[in-house]
């Protein structure tokens, strides 16, 4: 009895406590939401003194909304959407195959290998960004789907991420596999891949929020009909001589749902959800 | 081992990835580094070799100096921070109570939003006339300087940059942490441990991969920071927030001066090379305990 | 070969100059022949041509001036593309810097014209400088100028003039301002109204300069109080910030946030709404808050900007130019199109019907500018703008290494804002631009 009391209020006492970091951490988010329901003018009036108005508009209407409909901002969302899913349809499999070979695989060199994987990720990206994209116009990938996507397939952070979970894999299991005939292929396909859910979402992730929030690429390589991504369009909505804050928090909520949705239907997998009663 | 027989797998496997990351990375940055070994003529186009004169030139200029030390202190507070945060979230939100789940996406969508936003959120947010000056005012406490203030706009970005990135880096660790078997817990409840010593003892170390790997993702993620200080202080006030990603940015995409912003980079790569090392030498010196 | 055309042209241009003054008027065809670069000839109505053309505003704002030109030129379509702000220069470092041919026509913010210009991003367009000078006030016709030779033509404008709140004067026992600008304020006369309307407690904050931190704003100030430009020596390459003029004017703005007469916090364009929110009395600004104050309930008047007692009467000025990529493909034709948006009055109106500024074009300002008095609570607006472009404007200094400066002293301006020691601030700041500027040397 005394057990199930403990519990109980021990559960409600870590919701409340997680509901106070939880709000801590949406508040700037409800406030930038709030903000989207009313004209942009009005984004600074109702800060000072603190009321209920601060996040709770008295008449909130969808205009912001609508607006958004007369600009570029659906395309760039649409554009962004289909990069980003070329992305990570490449990225996954180039990446989850490096770190494959890389842990799986038993061959001289491999830790030099590792390395130089380690070492790109430490080069910026945005400090390669201006060398890079001449090369890209050089070789004819400017304006094109190709060239937004190239450098977002092979991610160094991702292939580390899936090389470290790879490591975890049972040597035994492998060794059995080998043994029985199968190939470094099979090995790939019906051992580490379906052991690796968690792993490849994680990759996914990384490989998703790269390019999703990618700004100063896209740039370099072109705005055009099917290259204007949804943070450029966005970052055009800010016009030289005044921001419509109402327009921009509306256009920053659409450009933030899609990957939330993602991140929280993955998050579900990602961390699998434990059977057991709270023992951890 | 037999590298002929693996050459096949290798080259399926391996050879894409590493061409990528060979030409899309390493060939510009080696590039990069030929550059900051020239000095350009602006006007004319013309470049000449010039040695190490513009890694010297920055190394003697006092703002640069200054940026080091930032950035030094940036990586020394940042970096803890966020993965004892991450940790403690990540113990928290394994837990099953009501609504953990809604919660702990709650903590998660921060990083949904794109970076440019939150920091132009949190512009507005950090004002004398902003959301948390209001908030503050309103439960006695004195208006704070934040972003204008000397003494807090480091600190101020360094929370920006904790809102946006705990809840991801949380995300890993609570896969980490569930992936370890229930039947060592159960052990360890047998043996008597509490809490406390079971997450010391049981939790901590069998989860020193997810944690050796947010570690290093999460210092290799804040060296390469720049946005909010592009858009919240521009490295003010008075050089107190002088990142060093956000020092070459300038120096590139502003100012032009492509010569010195390679040599940055390539300090700044040292930099991370020597901090990454160390994490792993360290990390490798924990796990043969 | 590029050097001995430079020296030949800068011979010629002398020679010419010396001329001009001792008959005491201008040969414009004389000039055109000997001094400029040729026109292209090439025929332009027969084949469809697409010209490209890249600037930061959103599209609407280039559809009516776009449509006017395809009017005229029927086989010519112009493709807009707009790049975000923040990311022009690099967008035209990365894409003209490369020789890409992809880009025809693109907007230059007036005082990078100088950079542009010497590293070669910018055909030479002195073939259209009589029409231009013809078409612009002096102001507007110079700043395009490098090196003798005209890059760029002027399609955009700016002033500054002073927004008052009337209803807070009234609660304070305070005289408008007249609109009259023989009878313009002093910053003494600010400060004195400021305390005034702060103690009677109609507003929180007396006034507020809308680019607070940009040199654009304090270069009007700085030279009120005879500091001159800042920018000196032969090659414009050296910083003169601490000169009496220069110390006054850097004293004066860090007293005003010091006295809570101006406010602290906020910059960029987040100024605007200080004043629509009622929160402070003087707004200085810009033509295009005309438009955006026009949907505000307060009730305002406008006024000359303010000068120092005793000083020069100084206004900031200068805006857009449009300039031709050296590596386009389609020179005769885009010729045409900015001949069109700057030099041909109806079309550089074309160009402000999207938005309130002020054309460059002087044809164009004097129809544009009644206009602006639709809204009672502008009125004498038009007579201030037209008065101060052509008396106290006064452009950004011409030099290569405008960006660098300009980046490094909003920085300074913003520590000195927030009550940093001023002296050696600019010291620093000076160590700064000097640094940034071995680029050049």
């Amino acid at each position: 009895m005394r057990l199930v009391r403990r519990t109980l209020s021990s559960k409600w006492l870590k919701t409340t406590f997680a509901l106070g970091i939880a709000l801590a951490f949406m508040l700037p988010i409800v406030w930038v939401f709030a903000n989207s329901l009313r004209p942009g003018a009005e984004t600074f009036t109702w800060l000072n003194p603190l009321s209920f108005q601060t996040l709770i508009p008295s008449s909130p209407n969808l205009d912001n909304y609508f607006a958004l409909l007369e600009t570029p901002l659906g395309r760039g969302i649409a554009n962004s959407m289909w990069t980003t899913f070329l992305t990570l349809v490449f990225g996954l499999m180039m990446c989850s195959g490096a770190a494959y070979a890389l842990s799986a695989l038993e061959f001289r060199g491999r830790n030099l290998i590792f390395s130089i994987v380690i070492f790109s990720l430490l080069i910026p990206f945005d400090a390669i960004a201006i060398p890079l994209a001449n090369i890209f116009k050089g070789i004819g990938l400017q304006d094109t789907v190709m060239g937004l996507i190239l450098p977002g397939v092979a991610n160094g952070m991702a292939i580390f991420l899936l090389r470290t979970f790879f490591l975890g894999i049972p040597k035994e299991l492998v060794e059995a596999a080998r043994i029985d005939g199968l190939s470094w292929f099979g090995v790939f396909f019906r051992i580490y891949l379906p052991l690796s859910r968690p792993a490849l979402i994680g990759a996914s992730l990384v490989l998703f929020l790269f390019q999703w929030h990618a700004y100063i690429w896209p740039l370099l390589i072109g705005t055009g009909e099917s290259t204007l991504l949804g943070p450029i369009a966005l970052a055009n909505m800010k016009s030289q001589y005044a921001v419509d804050y109402g327009l921009v928090f509306a256009g920053s909520v659409v450009l933030s749902l899609i990957p939330l949705v993602l991140i929280l239907v993955g998050q579900k997998h990602f961390v699998q959800s434990t059977t057991t009663s709270g023992i951890k | 081992m037999k590298n002929k027989e693996l050459l096949p797998a290798l080259g399926l496997f391996l050879a894409p990835a590493l061409l990528a990351l060979i030409g899309m990375r390493l060939i510009p940055a080696v590039q990069a580094f030929v550059e900051s070994l020239l000095k350009t003529n602006v006007f004319s186009g013309d470049k000449t070799f010039v040695g190490f004169d513009n890694y010297i030139s920055l190394a003697d200029n006092p703002d640069f100096q200054n940026t080091l030390m930032v950035t030094l202190l940036f990586t020394l507070i940042v970096n803890p921070l966020q993965v004892v945060s991450a940790l403690a979230l990540s113990l928290l939100f394994v837990r099953k109570f009501p609504f953990s789940r809604l919660l702990r996406s709650l903590v998660i969508f921060p990083v949904a939003v794109p970076p440019a936003v939150s920091a132009v959120m949190w512009s507005a947010m950090y004002r004398p006339d902003g959301l948390l000056n209001s908030i503050f005012t309103s439960i006695g406490i004195p208006t704070q300087g934040f972003i204008l203030d000397e003494k807090q706009a480091l600190m101020s970005i360094i929370v920006m940059l904790s809102w946006i990135g705990v809840g991801y880096w949380m995300l890993f660790l609570l896969a980490g942490i569930n992936d370890i078997p229930d039947e060592i817990y159960e052990a360890a409840k047998l043996d008597g441990a509490g809490y406390l010593r079971t997450t010391f003892s049981v939790t901590l170390p069998l989860l020193s991969r997810p944690l050796s790997f947010v570690l290093v993702a999460t210092t290799i993620s804040n060296f390469l920071v720049f946005a909010p200080v592009l858009i919240l202080t521009k490295g003010g006030p008075n050089g107190s927030t002088s990142l060093l990603m956000h020092d070459i940015f300038i120096r590139a995409y502003s100012f032009g001066d492509i010569g010195r912003a390679n040599a940055a980079v390539f300090i700044l790569i040292g930099l991370m090379v020597v901090a990454v090392s160390l994490q792993f030498f360290l990390l490798r010196r924990g796990n043969e305990q | 070969m590029k050097n001995f055309l430079k020296s030949s042209l800068q011979f010629a241009s002398l020679g010419l100059a010396s001329a001009l003054v001792l008959t005491g008027c201008a040969s414009s065809t004389t000039t055109a022949e000997e001094t400029s670069a040729a026109a292209p000839t090439e025929d332009i109505t027969s084949e469809p041509i697409t010209l490209s053309f890249m600037g930061p505003e959103a599209p609407e704002t280039f559809v009516p001036v776009i449509e006017g030109f395809e009017a005229l030129y029927p086989n010519i379509s112009v493709n807009y593309e707009q790049i975000p702000f923040d990311q022009l220069a690099t967008t035209i470092e990365q894409r003209i810097g490369s020789g890409d041919s992809s880009v025809d026509v693109y907007t230059v913010d007036q005082p990078w014209l100088a950079q542009y210009a010497a590293k070669g991003y910018l055909e030479d367009l002195s073939y259209l400088s009589d029409e231009a000078q013809a078409a612009m006030p002096e102001a507007m016709y110079d700043v395009n100028f490098y090196d003798g030779k005209m890059f760029a033509v002027s399609v955009w404008n700016s002033t500054q003039m002073m927004f008052y709140n009337k209803d807070m004067l009234d609660t304070a026992g305070i005289e408008y301002p007249s609109a009259d600008p023989a009878e313009r304020w002093t910053w003494e006369e600010i400060d004195a109204a400021s305390q005034k309307i702060i103690d009677s407690g109609a507003a929180q904050y007396g006034y507020l300069l809308e680019q607070v931190i940009a040199y654009y704003q304090f270069q009007a100030i700085a030279e009120s109080a005879g500091g001159g430009s800042g920018i000196v020596g032969d090659d414009m390459l050296s910083l003169d910030l601490t000169n009496e003029g220069w110390t006054k004017a850097l004293t004066w703005y860090q007293d005003s946030f010091e006295s809570g007469h101006q406010p602290t916090g906020v910059g960029g364009f987040d100024t605007g709404p200080m004043f629509s929110d009622k929160k402070l009395a003087f707004f200085v600004g810009g033509p295009w808050d005309i438009g955006i104050f026009g949907g505000n309930d307060v009730n305002w008047g406008v006024a000359p900007h303010p000068y120092f007692e005793g000083g020069e009467a100084v206004t900031p000025t200068g805006s857009w130019s449009w300039g031709m990529n050296p590596a386009s493909e389609n020179k005769a034709a885009a010729a045409e199109f900015l001949k069109y948006a700057s030099i041909n009055p109806e079309g550089n109106l074309k160009t402000t019907e999207a938005l309130t500024i002020v054309p460059a074009n002087a044809e164009a300002a004097a129809a544009y500018l009644p206009g602006l008095e639709g809204d009672p609570r502008a009125a004498g607006v038009a007579n201030i703008m037209l008065y101060e472009t052509q008396n106290t404007a006064r452009t950004r200094p011409t030099t290569v290494g405008y960006v660098q400066f300009d980046s490094l002293f909003s920085a300074a301006l913003e520590d000195i804002r927030n009550g940093t020691d001023i002296s050696s601030r600019i010291a620093d700041l000076t160590a700064a631009v000097d640094d940034a500027w071995m680029l050049f040397k």
